[in-house]
């Protein structure tokens, strides 16, 4: 495959162009500690809007797993004014349901202890509850009864939608809650108004009913998935000591234990002006936006004591770790190596190697998919997080090709990478990808937000900025360092995937009666047959397979049975006009 | 950086000033008592980038020159809705090779090479009832890709050896039908929804994609992808002038003669009302109520779209996000969609996911919404909700020159323009028309829900035990009757036990 000299001399031409394509932030601190960043931009009349909390579920410990991303939901429940027709009494009401709580926290150690004991088997079925837990319950509920009375079901959201708000969401990461929205142009003192009225005084209600929402929401990502259970389980062997070893929803057991007055103190402790950054990107101009910032989140008094940050490191890995799943899922090998944290000089690097072997040209594709044929799909990524990183590559069986060998493929893969240069033309092919995503990040108000929150949440939004010259810079020594530093057996973890016992038949209903190791043959041997237009060698082919039909093998029979019908209907369909 | 470049028909006048900052007032306790500036907007016209080819298609040509990029779409008329019986595949497999099976003078292998060291995408695929190409480049290499996306639509090579690669990656796809209890519930929907005789309900097979050959996909592609029945999406950086200039090139001297594309069937036939249950071991049940829908050219559609929005369409300020989840915390998500049709009435569906225990008692809060929003009226504050997050978001609809480029063209595609050229002009005030009589008349009219088909896709056993805090079992939401559907066999489609 020879390219023409002039077309990659307009491309290296262009590629400095590219990456000299900044962001243009403006950054700004009020005095009581929040960031603030601005993006002007003036094309359409919208402004989107939001702010990152440095807080994740890293910074959880056992017992409160997914207090995090709960939290994250209680932000939307409204303000004294916002959410109720009578602030002191849905006061009143949510003191007296935390009494009742400690009750039914009370019960809850109960039927663990039962639990532990034998005597139950499941604490979460509603037949486990004990007679005490039951009345406690009856109690609240009229609570829950009295206080929706007063509701203003979700008046936060009402709102923001009456005044043509959208994308209104957020999300928690193991690093980082995001939070964002987009405004009409004129509605900035709006955004201003009720973002800043939540972080002030936040009222957590219906937090219990919210609770099981979330836990709606672990059944629906993690566990009523075919292969969401052994993800987590698997991240939890990947990670020994660091606190991404738990899934940011939560342990099933931690989630519905959390209680109200642990949300009160993690939002005091990681909710705080100075561990919070705020983004507006949009038709606005920083001349009037600022002020209207420090008037509206001025107000909020600075934290007393620094959000603490995540001590515990990684252990040095020791030994492979090697993971057997049986799932409904295809035949599949996903292997993970520990690697570096964002912003780290090597990770420009990996970001690199990831795009080496991704995409249809990537060496992944075409070693294992079009070259060796071992996959029907592989890839790769890099996941450089806050405070550590992995790196994944993946790939799924092609049928009759064994784990062992998809896993081989995938390693000399790598050490092809490691032992052999980078042609020059490969990478500056993968250099201008980059460079032309500079201009795409570019095409979306919206996107630019997202992008400023998560590098921002990772720890610098100026990544955002500073890595196209770095990823440029990379080098073919540099690939072949880091695969050598990094993608050591000690230092990886692997996981084979491998179809439960049950449900799939064989493609071809034909081919059904046919032995595992037969179908590949039978299979090109009838594509053949199907797409020949030479009636002669079809003929010619027929005979062949007549003669052979003297042996008494069963196996072979069966598959000679089915080569003579194809043949047959290809030259009946050959004969029509 | 290139400087940028506005229409004139496409300001946006900002009247009124901007904000009075009054740093001595108290900021004040509720939102309401803020004051905003005026904000005019006015959507972009059609007739202003509609270009009508010489070689065939209209365009819509939508310069901007903020960054070096260009956006072009070619919309086909064609579909899996041409499929024969027994020939599923045939279009989605021709859409997917169009540009991966080698163009022209180059193979796969040399294209795809290409097209990544320019950082260039070339994609294609066929749905039910459109096919589409796409490129995506930067500017610089405009005729450069614009040569290799006519070699596309004109002289595709199916290479055989990517054939084979992709009939082996849908039928690993195929295999995990049954995997995902999701995927499961959505073939089974459409299937309730539209009848098994319609083209949306036939499903690929291990044979039918077997089958396929490249003679097949040769001629599925001379028969449709002509000039004839395409309409072209175009946007970013480039004179408009120059940029026609290269589309009638590209389309002229086709060297194939194409036929017009058939209407695509709407012979829908929704199933009788009732419960019907899928058995899967996964501990989250999921629930979707169907009722017939109308299309989208319904005088009623205004009004049904702000009912909608109301009882299920509106995310949290929707009756049964408001019930389902933050009232009974029953489920992450509780919607409805009513999503009009362009060929055939689309149907109305509500949907959640809850534990298997609740999955009766969570369907019975979403029956009874349905009945609320037909048995009363809506209050005002819903109206001025819905009406307002409609109509106050609405610059949200061509927020990107990407998106004003293939709005149009899709209204053209569908025959929307032809219909009504005014539509997004018009599109606010009949919005703004609707009333609470009018929502509560169509709900009426279009939602009974004693006719609902309801689909329970999840643990069979467990779901039907009902929870012992609500005493509503399944058996009681369809007058004693409960379908069980079979599983099927995820390559033949047959049913299993």
């Amino acid at each position: 495959m020879k390219r023409i000299f002039p077309a990659l001399f307009v491309l290296l031409a262009s590629a400095s162009a590219g990456w000299a394509q900044k962001i243009p932030v403006v950054e700004k601190t009020l005095p009581n500690g929040f960031r603030v960043l601005m993006v002007e931009r003036h094309e359409e009349p919208r402004i989107a809007g939001g702010w990152v909390a440095h807080v994740g579920s890293a910074n959880e410990r056992p017992g409160i797993t997914g207090i995090a991303h709960l939290f994250e939901h209680m932000m939307f429940k409204g303000t004294p004014t916002l959410g109720t027709t009578d602030a002191d009494r849905d006061r009143a009401i949510i003191e007296e349901q935390e009494r009742i709580r400690d009750g039914i926290r009370a019960e809850e150690a109960l039927m663990r202890a039962a639990l532990r004991r034998g005597e139950v088997e499941d604490i979460s079925s509603p037949e486990a509850r004990t007679e005490r837990y039951r009345e406690l319950e009856e109690e609240f509920k009229k609570l829950v009864e009295e206080q929706r009375s007063l509701l203003v079901k979700n008046e936060f959201d009402r709102v923001y939608s009456t005044a043509g708000a959208t994308r209104m969401n957020a999300f928690t990461t193991e690093d980082m809650t995001g939070y964002f929205i987009e405004v009409p142009s004129n509605k900035l003192e709006l955004w201003a108004w009720m973002e800043s009225e939540r972080l002030l005084r936040p009222v957590f209600r219906e937090f219990y009913s919210e609770r099981d929402v979330v836990f709606e929401e672990r059944r629906m990502r993690i566990e009523s998935t075919p292969t969401g259970r052994f993800y987590e389980q698997f991240n939890a062997l990947f990670w020994d000591a660091h606190p991404y070893n738990w899934p940011v929803i939560g342990w099933p057991s931690d989630i519905p234990a959390i209680s109200k007055r642990q949300a009160d103190e993690f939002y005091a402790l990681y909710y705080q002006p100075q561990n919070i950054t705020l983004i507006l990107v949009g038709d606005f101009k920083e001349s009037e936006a600022m002020p209207m910032l420090e008037r509206y989140f001025g107000r909020i008094p600075k934290g007393t004591q620094p959000a603490p940050e995540v001590i515990t490191q990684e252990i040095a890995s020791v030994a492979e770790k090697r993971y057997l799943a049986e799932a409904e899922t295809n035949p599949q090998v996903d292997i993970l190596w520990r690697t570096t944290a964002f912003g780290h000089r090597d990770t420009y690097v990996l970001e690199v190697i990831e795009q080496l072997l991704n995409g249809r040209t990537g060496r992944l594709y075409k070693g294992l998919v079009l070259g060796q044929q071992v996959a029907t799909d592989a890839g790769a990524g890099n996941m450089s997080k806050k405070w550590a990183g992995s790196f994944n590559v993946y790939a799924e069986a092609r049928d009759g090709k064994t784990l062992a060998e998809v896993e081989q493929a995938l390693y000399d893969e790598l050490d092809k990478l490691a032992s052999e240069p980078i042609p020059a033309e490969e990478l500056e092919k993968v250099k201008n990808n980059f460079s032309a995503s500079e201009y795409r990040r570019l095409t979306s108000t919206f996107g630019i937000l997202y992008q400023l929150i998560f590098a921002e949440g990772m720890g610098d939004w100026r990544e955002i900025n500073a890595s196209g010259p770095r990823i440029q810079a990379v080098t073919s020594d540099d690939i072949q360092r880091v695969i050598r530093k990094y993608f050591t057996k000690e230092n990886r973890a692997v996981a084979h995937y491998t179809r439960k016992a049950g449900a799939v038949s064989d493609e071809d209903p034909d081919l059904a009666g046919l032995a595992a190791d037969q179908k590949p043959m039978a299979r090109q041997l009838s594509n053949r047959i199907r797409e020949s237009k030479d009636v002669e060698q079809l003929k010619a082919f027929l005979a062949q397979v007549r003669d052979q039909a003297a042996g008494t093998d069963p196996k072979r029979q069966q598959l000679q049975k089915i080569l003579l019908k194809k043949i047959e209907q290809r030259l009946a369909e050959l004969a029509q006009p | 950086m290139n400087t940028r470049f506005l229409p004139i028909t496409l300001g946006f006048l900002i009247a009124g000033v901007s904000p009075l900052l009054r740093a001595a007032d108290p900021i004040p306790d509720r939102p309401e008592k803020l004051q905003f500036p005026v904000l005019n907007y006015e959507p972009p016209r059609p007739a202003d980038y509609r270009v009508q080819l010489k070689a065939g298609p209209v365009a819509y040509v939508v310069p901007d020159r903020t960054l070096p990029l260009v956006n072009i779409t070619v919309l086909i008329r064609c579909g899996s809705y041409l499929d024969p019986v027994g020939r599923e595949g045939v279009a989605e497999v021709t859409g997917h090779l169009l540009v991966r099976g080698g163009v022209g003078e180059k193979s796969a292998e040399e294209l795809e090479e290409r097209l990544a060291f320019l950082a260039a995408s070339l994609t294609s695929g066929v749905g039910g009832d459109s096919g589409s190409v796409n490129l995506n480049l930067l500017s610089k290499d405009l005729p450069e890709g614009l040569a290799l996306m006519r070699a596309a639509l004109t002289a595709p090579r199916f290479q055989a050896d990517r054939l084979e690669l992709h009939r082996d990656q849908m039928i690993q796809g195929m295999k995990q039908r049954n995997d995902d209890s999701g995927s499961i519930h959505g073939m089974e929907t459409v299937r309730l929804a539209y009848g098994t005789n319609f083209w949306t309900a036939r499903m690929t097979t291990g044979a039918s994609v077997q089958a396929i050959t490249v003679d097949e996909l040769r001629a599925y592609h001379r028969q449709w992808f002509h000039p004839g029945n395409f309409v072209v999406a175009a946007s970013g950086d480039f004179d408009r002038a120059q940029l026609v200039e290269r589309l009638e090139t590209m389309f002229a001297d086709w060297p194939f003669a194409g036929e017009v594309a058939p209407a695509v069937p709407t012979n829908i036939v929704m199933a009788p009302g009732g419960v019907y249950v899928v058995d899967k071991d996964v501990n989250q049940g999921r629930v979707t109520v169907m009722l017939p829908g109308v299309k989208r050219d319904h005088p009623d559609y205004p009004a049904v779209t702000v009912m909608n929005d109301i009882l299920g369409g509106g995310g949290f300020t929707s009756r049964l996000m408001n019930r389902v989840r933050s009232d009974e915390g029953l489920a992450y998500g509780a919607s409805s969609s009513f999503p009009g049709g362009v060929h055939y009435a689309r149907a109305f569906q509500a949907g959640l996911s809850t534990k298997s225990r609740t999955v009766a008692y969570a369907t019975r809060i979403v029956l009874d919404e349905i009945n609320r929003i037909t048995s009363g009226p809506v209050t005002d504050e819903e109206l001025n909700t819905a009406k307002r997050s409609f109509v106050d978001s609405f610059p949200g609809t061509f927020d990107t020159r990407v998106k004003v480029a293939s709005q149009f063209a899709s209204d053209e595609f569908t025959g929307r323009f032809e219909k009504d050229p005014d539509y997004w002009k018009d599109w606010r005030a009949r919005i703004e028309s609707v009333t609470r009589a009018d929502v509560q008349r169509v709900a009426r009219e279009h939602l009974h829900a004693e006719r609902a088909v309801i689909l329970v896709t999840g643990q069979k056993e467990e779901i039907l035990k009902g929870h012992p805090d609500h005493p509503v079992k399944l058996e009681q939401l369809a007058s004693g009757k409960v379908i069980q559907l079979p599983l099927r066999d995820p390559l033949t489609q047959e049913p299993v036990r």
